[in-house]
């Protein structure tokens, strides 16, 4: 999870890595995302979102279908 | 008399992170075996269950903290500064992530990755200041695990 200037910036990255270009985010959304995992990371009963968790979260920022979808994530219980 | 598991890793993980927050850096076994009250083989057994949950990432010597998200235990290229404390986070998400876990306020340094230019976030009350960038995520969120710190 990478910042770049420019759409163009990744697209000329992605070349270079000989990776293909994947979903991209604003920064107000990336700004939400760090909010919900991490605005009481530093409580003591603090954890992981569950998958159901993740996909609530994805979808409150906008982003959702498969790219988005942790069902294959192994540890999260479903 | 040892904690049950489930308390005892809930006290590491708290220590942990309390002086990951205190101090910009990973702290050495010896430090969260003293602030719990355990053993550093007990740490080490608490530090295996909370990478299996996830909640770290652990070098090979399963002592030494590569990531405890959104804190990085190495130097990267996305460093955070809050309240005059200077911090290492893991990638995009994790910067932003540094200041939403210390009160929602500071600064990401990072850099743009394919021209390298710098890229300074400033994060107030109000959340990030705009600025011309744009996240890119490699890897879809079912595969983020299969190697973290690509991701």
């Amino acid at each position: 999870m990478l910042f770049f200037r420019s759409e163009d910036r990744v697209d000329a990255w992605c070349r270079e890595q000989g990776l293909a270009r994947r979903p991209l985010i604003r920064l107000d959304q990336l700004w939400q995302l760090a909010l919900a995992w991490y605005a009481e990371r530093l409580t003591p009963a603090a954890r992981r979102p569950a998958a159901g968790e993740m996909r609530s979260i994805f979808a409150r920022v906008g982003l959702e279908g498969p790219f988005w979808d942790p069902a294959a994530d192994r540890w999260s219980p479903t | 008399m040892t904690p049950p598991p489930a308390t005892a890793d809930r006290a590491v993980r708290w220590a942990l992170y309390r002086r990951f927050a205190g101090s910009g850096r990973a702290p050495r076994i010896a430090e969260i075996a003293a602030a719990v009250g355990v053993t550093a083989d007990e740490v080490r057994a608490c530090y295996r269950r909370l990478a299996a949950e996830r909640l770290l990432v652990l070098e090979p010597d399963g002592e030494s903290i590569r990531m405890a998200p959104p804190f990085s235990g190495v130097p990267t290229q996305h460093r955070v500064l809050v309240a005059g404390r200077s911090y290492y986070a893991n990638c995009a998400w994790d910067a932003l992530g540094v200041v939403a876990a210390l009160g929602g306020e500071g600064e990401v340094v990072s850099r743009c990755e394919q021209s390298r230019a710098p890229l300074r976030i400033r994060v107030t009350a109000g959340g990030p200041e705009p600025v011309p960038c744009v996240v890119h995520f490699a890897v879809p969120a079912a595969r983020w695990w299969d190697d973290i710190v690509f991701t």
